[in-house]
């Protein structure tokens, strides 16, 4: 299919393009390109006109004010009496809050039960560094050495991880020391994550807003509080990378879909610095860095491809990876793997199809075929032969999997236990997005799409599905629910001597159905409050059990033993055990260890295992040679610990 | 005196007659047995020509692998590939062993020092009960000079019977370093260029009219059968390969779905695609018959065929999920 076969289908009336720069091209039709807001292009669709029972006709609004008598106004409560405007943003504001101390209190179970402690294994490690920048600031964080793990060997902190959990956390530990609110560490560590989940209500909340209206933002950020999926892990005293990856994620995304809309350089460069958030604060970033481009060919390949994504796609890819390159660990990553290829090859291919366009606005039809057609087949050829000798040599993208617990596949009941009514919600908000396609709208369906393959292949991904989610689901619930609210017969001031044509579905039917999407709505709460006390709320560094007679049984034993070897042994002492509680026991006992969750190199791991499978004579040996002083076991005896 | 010169020079001729056959024949001995080791040699490199592997019976055996003369090492695989027998592990073992065979056969090294050989257990029982063996698949190699050592033995439990392990167990036991030559898996490429030209010939029969590229249902239909396909768990089943179903042996009753919810039946997936998209379809009717113009008493019992669709479905749904999640207290109109 040539660019002039296409073309002779478009209607002659309308130019063939809009020009990128609009004050070159002052004499074209005027009524054309003012795609400063948003792609209406009266009459002019590139894309067949779709068929009628695809798109979504708003039936035509009942005038909804009700002309009431100022006695009947005064004698109404306080928040009736104010103007529509009022009661709404009233109404929004209350949600809202509701919303956010909703996600911020549903996280909290654990402490109430337990304590404010740190959870698991890998947050000790990012509370310890915390505490170190807290202490040494940032430029012995960023240049430290750590001689206290992987005995003798050592790690290299500064330069192997996201700094951004850390960083955020200091800032505001030294904010609020500086108000004089004294809050400790670990306690700034503990609570973090649920203070950002209730910002992530927030930002879902303009970022649904964006893609379709208020009510179906104030449903997903409704959902997005309570979604099991998202709570996983962020929990608190689950202080770990997801915490706020996920808040700086769904910024990123705001971000871009405002700039995409409006085409404007102050909401690209925004972007890039959300996105430059993200890369400090998770390595899932790579995920964004491949969704973008994939927005950006979805949109030139439906033909939306307008000055509004050139602009916004150059800002954010140029300015985004120059400063991803900023942090130690992602390093030179943007412009060798094969990983961010992607993006830069979007990004070529973005400046050539706006040169063309500006061509075809430029030259006359003849010349700019044959130009076409010779630089087509120069450039196809190189890219063939590029794209050869790229294959030959190996460099293309690989999946690495490992055979972690949480690297499993999804069972269905997984889904359905994480996300409840919004596993079919889902495909009702996807319908919806079809309905009504928007620039903004494909970016969510492929989101969508692509968060779901990945949910489906690795447990741990569930939680980058739970955000779209919650976002479509908002969609659909949102439609549905306008759509019959409208049909319910609420003012009884006005009479009503006609039955419409449009509103036919009368009082009880449409107050049935509303009522039975609460009923969901609640049952989805109910779902969500259950499985977040049952099955996520857990420190696992602190164990309970029921006693014969009832009674609650705490077994503190981990951090009883670690409190053992900080107050009676020396300060230079080693420890060894196996890698899991590595992390613990350095933050914790604050003593050497041999091995930790890092897991970096394997032959010392399987040093350790040797001493610890072989007869006592042969692994003395191996302990003296390793400066070993202290050796950690876990025993469960009576208690049947699971790992006996 | 004549007569003793006589007799002397007969006794002279026989003597030297008789020392000559006797000297003669250790080193007529010496050559037939060099020609009947040349035989063997030359036989075997015969067969491994036709063949890489050799197929060899209890005589064959005795012959070739154990008896003297030999100047060449033999890998011989012990295996049991008849059907009947439901080695799998033997089926497998083979493959990797054809795959060193192949691989020697066709290096620039190629020798007469080294042969690969095979004994199926239906046609040579012997072999296995001269060498005290009773399992199967099993590896062993017979040095040209001296008896197999316990080093002469492969040790499969602990290596695994990769291609890779076997050229170097040869390697440590006899100095002969085979490179290991997959050959090339085409299927997938195959397949590959099968759908490309598939899709580059509907393309091009419908090169005048590619609106359908362009219509927005029918991607849209594609995006929710992915969403439905991932939601109900097919990666899982890619991945893990569950059975359809379970039949209890005792009872005989047949379970579609399984009771815990680490894990899940093919059937109890497919289940599970008919309710989401079944609840699916109860929403999207009702938002349809809301906004289509069309006779409005018909609207109004779709309106309530799709609540009841909804609900129903959606207890179902929940139902079942109960059953795997013990301990679940919610449920919604079933039980």
């Amino acid at each position: 299919m040539t660019v002039s076969g296409l073309q002779g289908k478009l209607s002659s009336t309308c130019p063939k393009t809009c020009p990128i720069l609009p004050n070159l091209q002052k004499s074209k039709s005027k009524a054309c390109c003012k795609r400063k807001t948003e792609n209406k292009h009266p009459g002019c669709d590139r894309r067949p006109p779709a068929s009628a029972n695809t798109t979504y006709q708003d039936p035509p609004p009942k005038s909804r004010t009700i002309k009431m008598s100022t006695a009947v106004r005064g004698k109404l409560p306080w928040p009736l009496k104010m103007s529509y405007d009022k009661q709404d943003t009233l109404l929004k504001l209350f949600v809202l809050s509701i919303a956010a101390v909703l996600s911020f209190s549903t996280r909290l179970f654990s402490v109430l039960r337990f304590e404010s402690v740190i959870h698991e294994f890998d947050p000790y490690f990012n509370y310890r560094t915390t505490w170190f920048l807290t202490e040494e600031g940032f430029y012995s964080f960023h240049n430290w050495f750590d001689d206290r793990a992987w005995y003798p060997l050592g790690r290299i902190i500064g330069g192997t991880i996201y700094p951004g959990l850390m960083v955020t956390s200091a800032t505001l530990y030294h904010v609020l020391h500086f108000f004089n609110i004294t809050i400790d560490i670990r306690n700034v560590c503990v609570f973090l994550a649920p203070l950002f989940s209730s910002l992530t209500t927030l930002v879902t909340y303009h970022l649904t807003k964006e893609l379709k209206d208020v009510s179906s933002g104030l449903v997903a950020a409704a959902m997005i509080a309570a979604v099991p999926g998202y709570i996983s892990r962020s929990v608190a005293g689950s202080y770990d990378n997801e915490g706020i990856a996920i808040f700086c994620m769904l910024l990123t995304y705001l971000l871009w879909i405002k700039a995409v809309k409006t085409g404007s350089l102050f909401w690209g460069a925004m972007c890039a610095l959300a996105y430059f958030y993200m890369v400090s604060s998770w390595g899932g970033y790579v995920f964004l860095i491949n969704l973008i481009p994939l927005h950006v060919l979805a949109l030139m390949a439906t033909g939306r491809f307008s000055h509004r994504i050139y602009v916004a796609y150059s800002a954010v890819y140029s300015l985004g990876t120059l400063l991803s390159m900023q942090i130690s660990f992602v390093g030179f990553q943007p412009v060798q793997s094969s990983e961010h290829m992607a993006a830069l090859g979007v990004f070529g291919l973005c400046q050539i199809h706006s040169f063309i366009d500006y061509l075809r606005a430029k030259l006359s039809k003849e010349y700019f075929e044959i130009l076409f057609r010779t630089m087509a087949l120069f450039v196809g050829t190189a890219v063939t032969g590029v794209g050869a000798v790229l294959m030959a040599s190996g460099s293309i993208l690989q999946l690495r999997c490992l055979n972690v617990s949480e690297h499993q596949p999804t069972t269905w009941s997984s889904f359905y236990c994480d996300l409840q009514m919004l596993v079919f919600m889902f495909p009702v908000g996807l319908y919806y997005c079809f309905c009504r396609l928007t620039d903004a709208n494909i970016f969510i369906v492929i989101y969508g799409i692509t968060s779901i393959y990945f949910a489906g292949v690795m447990v741990r991904l569930m939680l980058v599905l739970a955000p779209v989610m919650c976002i479509l689901s908002g969609i659909g619930v949102s439609g549905i629910l306008s759509t019959y609210m409208k049909n319910l017969d609420i003012s009884k001031v006005q009479k009503k001597t006609k039955k419409t044509e449009n509103y036919p579905i009368k009082n009880e039917v449409a107050s049935v159905v509303i009522m039975m999407m609460s009923l969901f709505l609640i049952t989805y709460t109910f779902h969500c409050t259950w499985v977040t006390s049952e099955a996520y709320s857990s420190p696992s560094i602190v164990l309970s059990a029921r006693g014969g007679d009832g009674s609650r049984i705490i077994f503190d034993d981990f951090r009883e033993a670690y409190y053992w070897l900080r107050h009676n042994t020396p300060e230079d002492a080693k420890v060894m055990s196996w890698w899991d509680y590595g992390y613990q026991i350095t933050a914790m006992a604050n003593r050497t260890i041999l091995v930790d969750n890092n897991t970096w190199n394997n032959t010392h791991i399987s040093r350790v295992g040797q001493a610890m499978a072989s007869s006592e004579e042969h692994a003395y040996e191996i302990m003296r040679e390793l400066d070993v002083n202290y050796v950690l076991v876990i025993f469960g005896g009576l208690t049947g610990y699971s790992s006996d | 005196m004549a007569d003793c010169r006589k007799i002397f020079s007969t006794f002279v001729c026989l003597s030297v007659v008789f020392f000559l056959l006797v000297v003669d024949s250790p080193a007529l001995g010496v050559k037939k047995k060099e020609n009947a080791l040349g035989d063997k040699v030359q036989q075997l490199m015969e067969w491994s020509s036709k063949r890489p592997v050799i197929r060899m019976n209890g005589d064959k055996f005795r012959q070739y692998v154990r008896a003297a003369p030999r100047n060449y090492s033999v890998i011989l695989m012990l295996t049991a590939l008849q059907p009947q027998r439901q080695c799998t592990v033997c089926r497998q073992a083979n493959d990797e062993f054809q795959i060193v065979a192949n691989s020697w056969r066709y290096s620039p090294s190629f020798s007469n020092k080294l042969f690969f050989a095979s004994v199926d257990y239906d046609e040579g029982a012997d072999v296995f009960s001269t060498l005290k063996l009773n399992s199967a698949p099993s590896f062993m190699h017979f040095p040209g000079k001296g008896k197999p050592k316990k080093g002469d033995t492969f040790d499969i439990q602990r290596t695994g019977f990769a291609a890779e392990s076997i050229a170097k167990w040869i390697n440590e036991r006899t100095d002969v370093h085979i490179r290991v030559f997959r050959p090339p898996n085409y299927s997938g490429s195959i397949a590959l260029g099968l759908l490309f030209t598939l899709i580059g010939g509907l393309l091009y029969l419908r090169r005048n009219n590619l609106e359908f590229l362009y219509n927005k249902t029918s991607w849209g239909i594609g995006a929710l059968c992915i969403v439905f396909a991932m939601t109900s768990g097919q990666m899982w089943n890619h991945i893990r390969g569950p059975p359809y179903a379970h039949k209890n042996p005792q009872t005989g009753q047949v379970h579609y779905i399984h009771g815990s919810s680490q894990a899940q039946f093919i059937a109890e997936t497919h289940i599970v695609i008919l309710l989401h998209a079944a609840v699916t379809f109860g929403m999207v009717l009702l938002h349809e018959t809301a906004v289509s113009k069309g006779d409005v008493g018909k609207r109004r019992i779709v309106t309530l065929v799709g609540l009841g669709i909804v609900a129903f479905f959606f207890s179902l749904l929940l139902s079942i999920f109960k059953s795997k999640y013990h301990g679940y207290p919610y449920s919604f109109l079933i039980k």
